[in-house]
């Protein structure tokens, strides 16, 4: 079997991932799984749930960074019939593989989470949507929704109390649109995944038109250790404004690549040279995603960046969802652009325009500049494009992701830009040489 | 022609019963019709569509907006190469150009003469501390070299041969083979066996039972 690579035995996600079958309900169990689902059910409202969550200071780690709680919260109370967490599986984001790690570990944790999180909101039945390709997690959540089920923690009478609680798992079939949240609630419904125009916000009128909540997996599977430990606990983690830890991913040209939980406020330092076991001999860092594809890039003089998720934002990039992808100095910066612009173009869903438009134009481009086409012209339409596939013209974030790669690459990178269109040559040939 | 077997329609028409709406049984639905033919074909997505008391139209345009239906046909084993930023660092563009050459094709796409193999370039599916990978006969595959290009090729032609060090569940669950069907999009019968199997292992790789 492949080794797993990443934190176990971290301070809150990963606490207990160095136990072997920690994916059976019995193992979770002994260890205190299940004991917040109980917790809450047995002696906790609804509204107790979502203070305690709030005092955590619980930010979604699916890459919008929305506070948990607040999201919780405006899920109207007072309505009759069904409401919905909706789980949002379909991690897909360039460099992030978080998700898939945690629920291949512990899927106990985030089923233990979901449910809590139905609790929260008054609702009784939640929806995993999970990608098509995850098919090992999908099987191990499968599996462990039915042992909860026959253990009595999910079902009419979870723990022997009256709020009956369910977790559905519904398979996607491979659309990067799908991790936005209206998009994922289409998909859910059996539509094309075209994203909504908002309002009306998923809290009003989500899946099936009904009171929804979407969160991450990572975001849900923090719910229990917070409702064991207290939610003081967690937010002594963390920075001042960007509470607890979270998990990233790094992969690209590191010693060890892997998914790490990390206290947040760390640097990328910290976490490229030390637990990725830094670059690869004789290489030298170039550029880095902080968080996924879609965050702006950082050049290696940044690397003393902290992960605080507001310094982040200050800087015009984000902490997304935690897949740092790392390129040394043996790689070209505007072929990996072009290479990420046609990931961009492909999953367009079409819908808007500016995207689905923008992101082709950029391919197009990307692939004149890279058959020594280019000239002053190629840079002066990557410059337009960019520009407008941002700003809130599109319905999405991906159009915007797909202009950041663009627009940031060019800000730190423009030399290796003009080497490329106006010189007809490939920076990384140099570096090559002086190595 | 192909058509579903009519065991497979009245499957598909219980379907819309477990979600809230009828609708969301689209994608279960498409997902039984591919697993037993390989692929949609034109008339399997219009019978899909009368089963489920929707319009041929609407069901096609779910059915080409997500990558994971085939409207042409595939090869019995389809390889899922990633190419995305992550994997092509870590040399996927090689490995593709290999797995060409190994399952004797040009493009993606084509299926290999015996009809064995095909493949695509997919983007990114979340395994990039793994990276180059790939995903084959629903199971992930990491770190992949020529080398071991070439033996997960010979592991599919003659599914005898000695496993790779092919991906299985980081434990083992006892519960799994009693695991209730919660699912229409479970995979079919014996996808998920080698998951099984117990950690450290290397017992062989059962086959998965194709359609």
């Amino acid at each position: 079997m492949a080794e797993q690579r990443g934190t176990v035995g971290g301070p809150v996600l990963t606490e207990w991932f160095a136990k072997p079958d920690l994916h059976t309900l019995d193992v979770y169990e002994s260890l205190g799984g299940y004991s917040a689902l109980r917790k809450v059910v047995t002696t906790m409202t609804a509204q107790q749930v979502i203070d305690e969550v709030k005092i955590s200071g619980l930010r979604g780690r699916g890459g919008a960074d929305f506070p948990t709680a607040m999201k919780w919260s405006f899920v109207p109370k007072d309505h009759p019939g069904p409401k919905y967490i909706v789980v949002n599986a379909d991690e897909s984001e360039p460099g992030s593989a978080k998700d898939r790690y945690l629920m291949e570990n512990s899927p106990h944790a985030l089923i233990e989470g979901t449910a809590i999180a139905s609790y929260a909101i008054g609702g009784h039945e939640a929806w995993v949507y999970i990608r098509g390709e995850y098919d090992l997690p999908y099987e191990m959540l499968r599996d462990a929704i039915a042992e909860a089920h026959a253990k009595g923690y999910l079902g009419d009478k979870p723990f022997g109390t009256d709020h009956a609680l369910d977790v559905r798992l519904y398979r996607g079939h491979g659309a990067y649109i799908c991790g936005e949240e209206t998009a994922l609630l289409e998909s859910l419904e059996g539509k094309r995944a075209q994203p909504r125009s908002r309002p009306p916000f998923p809290a009003v009128k989500g899946a099936w038109g009904l009171p929804t909540a979407v969160n991450n997996v990572e975001t849900l599977s923090t719910v229990p250790w917070i409702i064991r430990h207290g939610g003081v606990e967690y937010a002594s983690r963390g920075t001042e404004k960007a509470k607890g830890t979270r998990m990233v991913t790094v992969s690209g040209d590191v010693q060890k690549p892997g998914n790490f939980e990390i206290e947040i406020g760390v640097t990328y330092r910290d976490i490229i040279e030390g637990l990725a076991g830094g670059m690869l001999p004789g290489r030298k860092l170039k550029v880095f995603w902080p968080g996924g594809s879609s965050a702006k890039v950082l050049p290696a003089s940044m690397i003393d960046t902290s992960t605080d998720l507001d310094g982040l934002k200050a800087l015009g990039t984000m902490g997304g969802s935690g897949g740092i992808i790392v390129m040394d100095d043996s790689h070209c910066v505007v072929k990996a652009a072009a290479r990420l612009l046609r990931f961009y173009a492909h999953e367009s869903c079409g819908k808007c325009t500016p995207c689905r438009v923008g992101s082709n134009w950029a391919v197009r481009t990307y692939h004149r500049i890279l058959a020594n086409e280019g000239s002053q012209l190629e840079l002066g339409i990557l410059e337009r494009v960019s520009d407008g596939l941002q700003n809130g013209r599109c319905l999405c974030g991906l159009g915007d992701a797909a202009g950041w790669v663009i627009e940031s690459t060019m800000r730190h990178f423009h030399d290796e830009y003009e080497d490329h269109c106006l010189r007809h040559t490939c920076n990384v040939g140099k570096a090559l040489a002086h190595a | 022609m192909k058509a579903l077997s009519p065991h497979l329609i009245e499957e598909i028409k219980a379907l819309p019963a477990r979600y809230p709406q009828p609708r969301s049984a689209v994608m279960p639905a498409l997902d039984l019709a591919q697993e037993e033919l390989g692929y949609l074909t034109p008339e399997a997505m219009t019978e899909v569509a009368t089963a489920l008391q929707l319009d041929a139209g609407y069901v096609e345009g779910v059915a080409t907006f997500y990558t994971l239906f085939h409207l042409e046909p595939i090869g019995k084993h389809r390889f899922y190469m990633c190419t995305n930023l992550s994997c092509t660092l870590r040399g996927a563009e090689e490995i593709v150009e290999h797995l060409r050459g190994a399952i004797g094709v040009k493009e993606a796409g084509e299926v290999s003469e015996d009809g064995l193999f095909s493949y695509e370039e997919v983007e990114c599916m979340g395994a990039c501390e793994y990276a180059p990978m790939c995903r084959v006969d629903h199971r992930y595959h990491y770190d992949l070299t020529n080398e071991k290009v070439d033996q997960l090729v010979a592991e599919k032609r003659h599914p005898a041969f000695p496993p790779a060090r092919a991906r299985v569940a980081p434990h083992p669950s006892p519960a799994r083979k009693a695991a209730t069907r919660l699912g229409p999009t479970d995979l079919p019968s014996g996808g998920g066996g080698d998951a099984a199997l117990p950690k450290k292992t290397r017992a062989p790789r059962k086959k998965k039972t194709d359609g």
